[in-house]
């Protein structure tokens, strides 16, 4: 399964209780929708850690690499390729 | 200022004149309520004291409630206006409904100059007896409880924390919490009245953001809940961060592990930690530990503010002997007048002159107070206070639930999370996923439970009553606390 497959089924799942795929759009921005707040971004990143076995470090977290799926699946993508 | 744009306090002062100037042209009354659905930015900052200015009483709402639970609130205080942010246009309409409330949209800071507006404010005295805000909290009945402060009551309780804070206009802090809130507007208040910078950061998404906002600003200051500093702690070392500005620390909002404040004092050695404890009904703020007694005194919330007489007395209201818990009571200039429109509800916890605050405590030998849990069953989630009530009043609107119950369970990050337990009608098929859509639904985020339970029955009082600290018991058990 591709990474962004997997990231929005996770979102979905746990934060918007549905497997209606329709309910998010990969490129929508999760903050601004209020589908996950500061506590949520931790566990999305403790998410990433185990499911794709990337490490996130401080400098990784910036809504420029987590506040869409389509941003998320880029970042994981880009942490593999240098690990 | 936020973000990239700087506003000066005379350009401030000019946004303020202008909304002041506007409300009145639209023919607001000296006393009557104006509601604000505006997130943390400059434009709720003029909003707000522009309110003030034009002699209503500023009514600040969560911008991130559904808009039945903000119409709910509009008609509780009979907003006579409602002015709404950026974005917030459409919910803001949706819940003034059929409400005799006018909407004023604020599409941006500085959209109301002073010419728009046209003629001069003629001068309001201001009495310190006059109402100035009601901040809404939650009880656990889950009827809205609006906390009516004076001119007095506010300024008192800013020039309390100014002093001890010691605030200047060199300082500059980083505010990153709910200005609906009463510790958010103490800040708020606080940095103003001292002509210190404001550094807005609404959400608290990204610590390390927040921390490089903190070092490229010089950023003296910063205030948070228990929440914003584990968040802060959980993934960094502080000390990594160029923060040498940094003077004081402040924490409110609930509880701080004591492992947690001496990891930030380890980290951050150039800053003085303050311990607070505080109440809406006070203000915002009742008592501080001097930083210079935070290793001798830890677990304790300090001493009275200046001005501010607090006592620890069982039920029927006598002093208790230091270390007996009992009852936290306080009285002095930051007590409110009482909540909007609820005689009886103030009657409850206004008493002789003192504000019962619903906290247990005890007073040690030197009167340093420390909490013991609180008397009532409201949840305390991050910086949020949430009603079981109303929690419980959501999942029971959905088909197939016979019974609710919510309460918090402690969790190491936010203090607390909500867990809710329900009965099932006969034959009904409910699972955890629709059960959360619902209350993702019907709720903001942070009122979402993070556990579902099933179960036959709930345990209740002869009266009937949920004995929702019962269902917490075994937790508590567990947990060891």
């Amino acid at each position: 399964m591709a990474a962004a497959t997997k990231i929005r089924a996770y979102i979905l799942e746990n934060y918007l209780f549905t497997d209606d795929e329709t309910a998010l759009d990969d490129d929508e921005s999760l903050i601004e929708r209020g589908i996950i707040d500061s506590t949520g971004i931790m566990e999305v990143i403790f998410f990433l850690e185990q499911e794709f076995g990337v490490r996130v470090d401080d400098e990784d977290m910036v809504p420029e690499n987590l506040d869409s799926v389509r941003r998320i699946a880029a970042f994981v993508e880009r942490k593999r390729a240098i690990a | 200022m936020q973000a990239e744009r700087r506003i000066s306090y005379a350009e401030l002062w000019r946004a303020c004149m202008a909304v002041a100037q506007r409300l009145r042209q639209q023919g607001l009354q000296p006393g009557e309520r104006v509601a604000l659905l505006l997130r943390a930015s400059p434009e709720y900052v003029a909003a707000y004291y522009g309110a003030l200015a034009a002699g209503a009483v500023a009514v600040p709402l969560n911008a991130d409630a559904k808009p039945p639970a903000i119409g709910g609130l509009l008609r509780h205080c009979e907003a006579r206006f409602l002015i709404s942010g950026s974005g917030l246009e459409e919910p803001a309409r949706a819940a003034i409904g059929s409400a005799a409330c006018r909407l004023l949209p604020a599409a941006g800071f500085g959209m109301w100059t002073a010419s728009d507006a046209g003629g001069e404010l003629s001068d309001l005295p201001v009495e310190p007896a006059m109402p100035a805000t009601i901040l809404y909290t939650s009880g656990t009945t889950g009827a809205p409880k609006g906390v009516l402060l004076s001119h007095g009551n506010l300024v008192s309780n800013v020039l309390a924390v100014v002093a001890y804070l010691r605030l200047t206009p060199s300082d500059r802090i980083l505010h990153v919490l709910p200005f609906h809130y009463s510790y958010g507007n103490s800040v708020l208040h606080t940095h103003l009245a001292a002509g210190a910078t404001v550094i807005i950061e609404p959400g608290f998404a990204y610590p390390h953001r927040i921390l490089e906002c903190m070092a490229a600003e010089g950023a003296t200051g910063f205030s948070g809940v228990p929440a914003t500093y584990a968040l802060l702690l959980s993934r960094t070392r502080l000390d990594r961060y160029p923060l040498a500005s940094l003077r004081y620390l402040t924490q409110a909002g609930g509880a701080m592990a004591a492992a947690d404040i001496l990891r930030v004092r380890e980290q951050l050695p150039q800053a003085a930690f303050f311990v607070m404890y505080g109440q809406t009904e006070a203000c915002s703020r009742l008592t501080y530990l001097p930083p210079e007694r935070l290793l001798d005194k830890l677990g304790s919330v300090g001493r009275p503010i200046a001005d501010t007489e607090l006592r620890v007395v069982d039920a029927a209201g006598q002093p208790l002997a230091p270390n007996r818990i009992g009852h936290v009571c306080v009285r002095g200039p930051g007590v409110m007048l009482g909540y909007w429109n609820d005689p009886g509800a103030t009657r409850q916890v206004l008493r002789d002159g003192w504000l019962w605050t619903g906290d247990l405590g005890r007073l040690d030998e030197e009167g340093f107070l420390y909490l013991h849990g609180r008397a009532s069953e409201l949840i305390k989630t991050g910086a949020h206070r949430v009603s079981p009530a109303e929690i419980e009043d959501v999942l029971l609107r959905l088909d197939g639930v016979a019974e609710a119950a919510a309460a918090g369970v402690p969790d190491p990050l936010l203090g607390q999370t909500i867990k809710v337990w329900l009965v099932p009608q006969p034959d009904a098929q409910l699972g955890v996923r629709e059960v959360l859509a619902h209350c993702r639904r019907h709720l903001p985020l942070y009122k979402v439970p993070k556990q579902v339970v099933f179960t036959a029955a709930l345990p209740r009082t002869a009266s009937g009553k949920i004995r929702r600290l019962a269902l917490i018991e075994p937790e508590g058990q567990q947990t060891g606390g």
